[in-house]
């Protein structure tokens, strides 16, 4: 017989009490302990936060499908734009159970740095600038710098220091936007190639370059109108300093720079999200500031979401609902027992259209699974939401940078304008137009350095 | 009196107890239809729905920038805009209108927004840089760069920098499914007038804006709605002095609305508060259908002393007079629905509906109604008031003197006078121009604060009287962006080159996206303006699209081309939107799209959209329909005349005065410079409609009185000008009571105008009534009028009625309502 040793809203109040206290994660004792053990997370929260079925108190259980007419059931657990988009877009979401197994919630490189800090008793701090470093002051040598974040600051740094938790990440993608009316007005190909230079979960910092964190390019591979056409962003360590941004335009030959303030407009035509959208930390950190914890909550999101593997070769997901049938990727959500609420503001933006944003970081992992983009009349504006999850299904599997652990990455983006109402709906995918595939691999860098990173490595991509 | 009215009378009276629970259970059928009831304006559905140019309107109603605001800033004193005071509000008001609900964020441009662009070439190609950075400019050295930068960006310099560097324009769109007109409308109002200061005025001009404010109008018209029915009814309370003779056209007026007001609610049709004056001309009209008949009612009563019996009589009586005169009135709002404009149409139908619910309410209800009522104690003194004292003398002498000129040797004098004056009138109208343009709206007046501001915008830049070139894409790919391909290049430079090169009318300003497309191709190409010309190729056309759309949103280019650069437009500006410019305008364009050809392999040119072109779309719907509509409404008139009279001769004399009414007011507003456009076709038709009554009524008296005096012309008609015509004057002084203060009181142009072109119509056809209706009696002399068994007359013989009294024939007071 299971003895229920705490009445059913104790974990939610303990949560809230533990924003007012500015503690760290956990319910029944800190996350940071079990993290440390390399134990299950269940220890810390008591059943109801561990168990949507308890939750709802048998409303609904895993393999149950979220629909407009039992959305509300859950309302207070959803980002408002996805309850919208099931309320009234006939979108429907599986729920799973709730994973409690930590390994399963990085890629194991990341999480092997950050186990190895952990027992060597290194932990992240800010500098003066406000620029995470080890604690003898020099930059961050890798894995998560913050694992059982109390500050909005500390959140932040962790989704920022390493985007995709990566050594070298290239996404073969594809972004498809679809107009209020269902149709599509756009579909791109692309390859996102990311290049961590320091903050490398192997210790070691890129040629050198101190004063970087990453070098990033995108490439267009299709429609046929924008093939060839890139751009590479490179990153400096210190985050008050803007990227320098430079866009290439195969048949002129000639690079465009941008201006490196402008992050609030699309990179390309028609899709929803701004450069700012990206991992919910698309901007240096301290072009931004004002780190909030508003609230720590139990939550539904795309948290060790399903791979999209399972539902074709290329891992793109099935697609439902909208005004065609093909908004919306079918996706699974699980409730996550402790999610931060922070809010941030583009201070660094006197110009900026953005009131604020608000990221749902799961504390199991400092992930996010959705920011949601407020306009300067703090309206809702555009949400970015994102599955994350181990690339495995039944039988089929991808194998990560070591070739053994199974590999773990981002595995959709859907990105909604709810002002607007168009979708951009962005598959993580197998491969893209012109062959480029999504590679976990380890021992690359310099091949992909002057493939991908450089201005005549974009001159050449071009050309292709 | 076996005659069918009298029997149908007979009946309804029997049964008046069911009559009126069945009156009762319709109107609270209709009633729950009113929560049902929306009032709003459809712009575009003020326009012709079948011409050529508002179909590419609503094909690509982006084009033109509907949804965009658009606010001028002006230094005032003589200096120009590069001062940190100017630049510092244009920096601020840019910030703050991104609070306005609704605002596309994506949308909004000014000269102190990073989308406002300048471009320098460097050695690897070319750095984009926003003209202002992340603060104002401050110093005299911050300020000169500011201006440099301004003067390497054509496009700014063009569109959002004045020609004489003192105003500079923030434009922001608004998003179609978060747009409140009335929000938007009041915010950047306030935030305008917060900006004004001694140096710097703001304009705001915009359809949001003009929409505002025709939304902040309607709401001064239901209050002018409020005060002219307070009017009537105080006027209709001073007129019978009676409770029952007051409350009894109020009871059945307000029945008909009812109905009429169910009906468009119970079919979810909106109706368009613009022509809010036509359903007060029909409560007018009821008003005074309804106070004939109660007077009628009264004096039947003094006579019989029995209100169902007399109820009964009245109904008999009045039942194919009444019936007539609203099928006139109904009609005339019947027809215009002839015009393919949905408002229109609507409107047609809502008023049309309500001016038929007159029929049962003005004669079967208002029959039981008053056999029910109390009759006024003062009865004696209503009947008897008339035509001896006071007012009513002066009036009567009038009349006489009137219906003098009439008949007899001063008949003569009097034809000729008519007869030059309808030559003339006839003459003069054939010259009116169709075409009534503002600059501006034409809703507003000249000097509204809208208008004022429009004009203020076109002095300092292109402006907005645009004529738009549509480009469509003939099928939407995803893979193949028409409106960056070559053949839209070619046909866009053609086009554009031609125009620019026309000698009777070259445009202000030309812009496509092919400009933006050569502007990047210049940019990217190292700056030097002969890199400007795309090479006809897929990608080079191609390279250019992209050079101009990365790193934006499409929405910067939506008044060019679409969200997916499929369709397009060539915008050419004009300097204004009179007559001459609009035929101009088309002429070129025309010239130009023949030239290239409208059907190509990928896309179709389409003429046109735009200002100028909507424009002609309502002057040629005006010239189409206006005919076509008068020659309907007097066919039909002209049948139920010839019926009611059993005479063509009689529909001829009714006819004329009417028709002659409108050459009269057609010339009035030629010699006043007006021209013809809708409101005016509308206002012809209605005056129709409603001046045939005046006929119909005054030629079945003088049939009357043409026996009962015998056969003397001049008698006969002295005698129903004494009657008749003093009722015809009661019916036009509650018209006008219910139509001139709009004219007064309306800031809206469009309603004002309507007011004041009906009240003359009214009055012009009032005096034609008077005196060119019996003058054609006099010069005709129609057999028909010997005639004592018209459907339309009015006499009774009260004796058949009544058990006692001495015999007397009562003569039928007339009714003209």
């Amino acid at each position: 017989m299971h003895i229920r040793k705490y009445d059913f809203n104790y974990g939610r109040r303990q949560l809230m009490k533990n924003v007012a206290m500015g503690a760290g994660a956990g319910v029944l004792m800190p996350l940071s302990k079990l993290f440390a053990a390399e134990q299950s997370i269940a220890k810390a929260y008591p059943d109801e936060l561990m168990s949507i079925e308890m939750y709802t108190k048998g409303k609904i259980k895993p393999g149950d499908f979220i629909t407009a007419q039992n959305v509300d059931v859950v309302k207070e657990l959803l980002d408002p734009i996805v309850y919208d988009q099931i309320k009234t877009m006939n979108r429907k979401i599986k729920i799973r159970a709730t994973e409690t197994d930590l390994t399963k919630m990085f890629p194991y490189e990341y999480y092997d740095a950050t186990m190895r800090n952990l027992k060597n008793g290194l932990a992240g701090k800010f500098n003066a600038d406000g620029n995470v470093v080890m604690p003898d002051g020099s930059n961050w040598a890798g894995g998560m710098p913050f694992p059982d974040p109390k500050t909005g600051d500390e959140v932040q740094a962790n989704m920022a220091m390493s985007w995709g938790r990566g050594d070298y990440n290239q996404y073969a993608i594809n972004d498809t936007v679809f107009n209020p009316d269902g149709s599509k007005g756009y579909s791109y190909d692309l390859v996102w190639a990311e290049l961590q230079v320091q903050g490398r979960c192997d210790g070691k910092v890129f040629r050198d370059m101190k004063d970087l964190v990453r070098l990033q390019t995108v490439l267009f591979t299709a429609t046929q109108d924008v093939a060839g056409s890139s751009f590479l962003s490179t990153w400096y360590y210190d985050q008050r300093k803007f990227p320098d941004l430079y866009g290439y335009l195969p048949q002129f030959r000639r690079v465009r720079q941008f201006p490196t303030n402008q992050r609030f407009e699309p990179l390309i035509p028609g899709v929803t999200w701004f450069l700012s959208d990206a991992w919910a930390a698309g901007d240096p950190m301290r072009t931004w500031g004002e780190y909030k914890i508003l609230e720590r909550k139990p939550m539904l999101g795309a948290f060790n979401s399903n791979w999209g593997g399972a539902d074709s070769d290329n891992w793109v997901h099935n697609v439902h609902g909208g005004p065609t049938g093909e908004t919306f990727f079918d996706v699974e959500y699980e409730l996550a027992p402790e999610v931060v609420v922070l809010e941030s503001k583009p201070v660094g933006y006197p110009r900026s259209p953005v009131g604020r944003r608000i990221a749902y970081c799961d504390v199991r992992n400092s992930l996010f699974c959705g920011c949601i983009r407020f306009d300067r009349q703090d309206k809702p504006w555009v949400n970015f939401e994102a599955g994350f999850g181990q690339y495995k299904a039944g039988d089929k599997e991808v194998k990560g940078p070591d070739g053994k652990n199974t590999a773990w990455s981002w595995t959709y983006v859907m990105s909604f304008d709810s002002q607007t109402r168009r979708m951009s709906r962005i598959a993580h995918q197998k491969e893209c137009t012109g062959g480029y595939q999504s590679i976990f691999k380890q021992g690359e860098d310099e091949k992909m350095y002057s493939r991908f990173f450089t201005q005549q490595a974009l001159q050449r991509l071009g050309q292709v | 009196m076996n005659s069918t009215r009298f029997r149908i009378a007979a009946w309804v009276m029997a049964h008046r107890g069911w009559a009126a629970l069945f009156f009762a259970l319709v109107t609270l059928g209709f009633a729950a239809g009113i929560p049902g009831v929306t009032i709003k304006t459809i712009f575009s559905d003020l326009l012709p729905k079948d011409d050529p140019f508002v179909q590419v309107f609503k094909d690509h109603p982006n084009f033109g920038n509907p949804l965009t605001v658009t606010v001028m800033i002006k230094r005032t004193d003589g200096q120009d805009i590069y001062n940190p005071e100017t630049l510092g509000k244009v920096w601020q008001f840019t910030r703050d209108i991104d609070l306005t609900p609704g605002i596309n964020h994506d949308s909004l441009i000014s000269i102190a927004t990073e989308k406002a662009r300048y471009a320098e070439a460097t050695p690897d190609g070319v750095d984009m840089r926003p003209l202002m950075e992340d603060s104002v400019p401050d110093t005299d050295e911050e300020i000169a760069d500011f201006r440099r930068r301004v003067e390497q960006s054509p496009n700014v310099r063009t569109f959002y920098v004045s020609g004489d560097e003192t105003a500079t324009l923030v434009t922001a769109a608004f998003l179609e499914n978060l747009l409140e007109y009335d929000v938007v409308f009041e915010q950047v109002q306030q935030l305008a007038e917060q900006y004004r200061d001694e140096h710097h005025e703001l304009y705001v001009v915009g359809q949001p804006i003009l929409t505002g404010w025709v939304y902040k109008l309607q709401e001064q018209t239901y209050t002018i709605f409020g005060i002219t029915l307070l009017a009537l009814v105080v006027a209709l309370a001073l007129y019978m002095r009676n409770v029952a003779g007051t409350l009894t056209p109020i009871v059945c007026s307000a029945t008909a609305a009812i109905w009429g007001f169910g009906l468009v609610g119970w079919i979810t049709s909106p109706i368009e508060p613009l022509l809010m004056i036509v359903p007060l001309l029909l409560i007018a009209r009821s008003f005074s259908h309804c106070v004939q008949f109660t007077e009628r009612f009264y004096e039947i009563y003094a006579q019989i002393k029995d209100k169902r019996k007399a109820a009964e009589i009245t109904m008999g009586v009045m039942m194919a007079p009444s019936i007539l005169g609203v099928i006139t009135d109904a009609l005339g709002i019947v027809f215009i629905a002839v015009a393919p404009i949905p408002a229109m149409e609507r409107f047609a139908l809502f008023c049309g509906f309500w001016a038929f619910c007159i029929i049962p309410t003005g004669v079967f209800l208002i029959s039981i109604l008053l056999s029910y009522l109390p009759a006024p104690r003062n009865i004696e003194a209503i009947v008897a008031e008339k035509d001896d004292a006071g007012f009513h003398a002066l009036q009567k002498r009038a009349l006489e003197r009137i219906a003098s000129r009439t008949y007899g040797p001063k008949a003569r004098l009097t034809t000729a006078v008519f007869t030059i004056i309808a030559i003339a009138a006839i003459a003069l109208s054939f010259q009116i121009k169709i075409g009534n343009p503002v600059e501006g709206s034409n809703l507003l007046w000249e000097d509204s604060d809208f208008n004022t501001a429009i004009r203020a915008v076109n002095d300092h830049f292109p402006g907005v009287n645009t004529l738009e070139i549509v480009l469509e894409a003939r099928e939407r790919d995803i893979n193949n962006r028409i409106a960056r391909t070559p053949g839209v290049v070619e046909v866009s430079m053609a086009i554009q080159a031609m125009v620019e090169a026309d000698e009777t009318m070259p445009p202000r300003a030309t812009l496509s996206f092919t400009d933006y497309m050569m502007e990047g191709n210049r940019l990217f190409s190292g700056g030097n303006p002969k890199w400007l010309p795309l090479d006809p190729t897929d990608s080079a056309v191609r390279a250019a699209g992209n050079a101009v759309v990365f790193g934006t949103n499409p929405v910067n280019f939506s008044h060019i081309t679409d969200f997916e650069f499929q369709n397009s437009t060539i915008s050419l500006w004009y300097k204004d939107n009179k007559q001459e410019t609009v035929d101009a305008a088309l002429a070129s364009a025309r010239r130009a799209v023949e030239a290239v050809g409208t059907d190509h392999e990928a896309f179709t040119v389409r003429l046109a959209s735009g200002t100028i072109a909507l424009q002609q779309a309502m002057n040629v719907v005006v010239s189409r329909y206006h005919w076509l509509i008068l020659g309907l409404l007097n066919f039909a008139i002209f049948v139920v005349a010839t019926y009611a009279y059993r005479s063509v001769v009689a529909a001829v004399i009714v006819l004329i005065p009417v028709n002659l009414s409108n050459f009269l007011l057609t010339a009035t507003m030629h010699v006043m410079g007006i021209g013809l456009d809708i409101n005016s076709v509308m206002v012809a038709v209605l005056g129709v409609g409603v001046g045939i009554d005046y006929g119909i009524y005054l030629l079945s008296r003088i049939c009357e009185e043409f026996t009962s005096q015998g056969h003397d012309w001049g008698k006969a008609i002295t005698a129903a000008l004494t009657t008749t015509g003093k009722a015809i004057m009661f019916t036009a002084t509650i018209m006008l009571i219910g139509i001139l203060p709009w004219y007064f009181l309306s800031d809206l142009k469009f309603m004002a105008d309507m007011g004041l072109l009906l009240v003359a119509i009214m009055l012009i056809n009032m005096v034609l009534a008077l005196m060119v209706l019996p003058l054609l009696v006099w010069l005709i002399k129609p057999k028909f009028a010997a005639r004592e068994d018209l459907m339309v007359g009015e006499s009774v013989d009260l004796t058949q009625f009544m058990d006692s009294d001495p015999p007397s024939a009562m003569r039928a007071v007339p009714a003209a309502g």
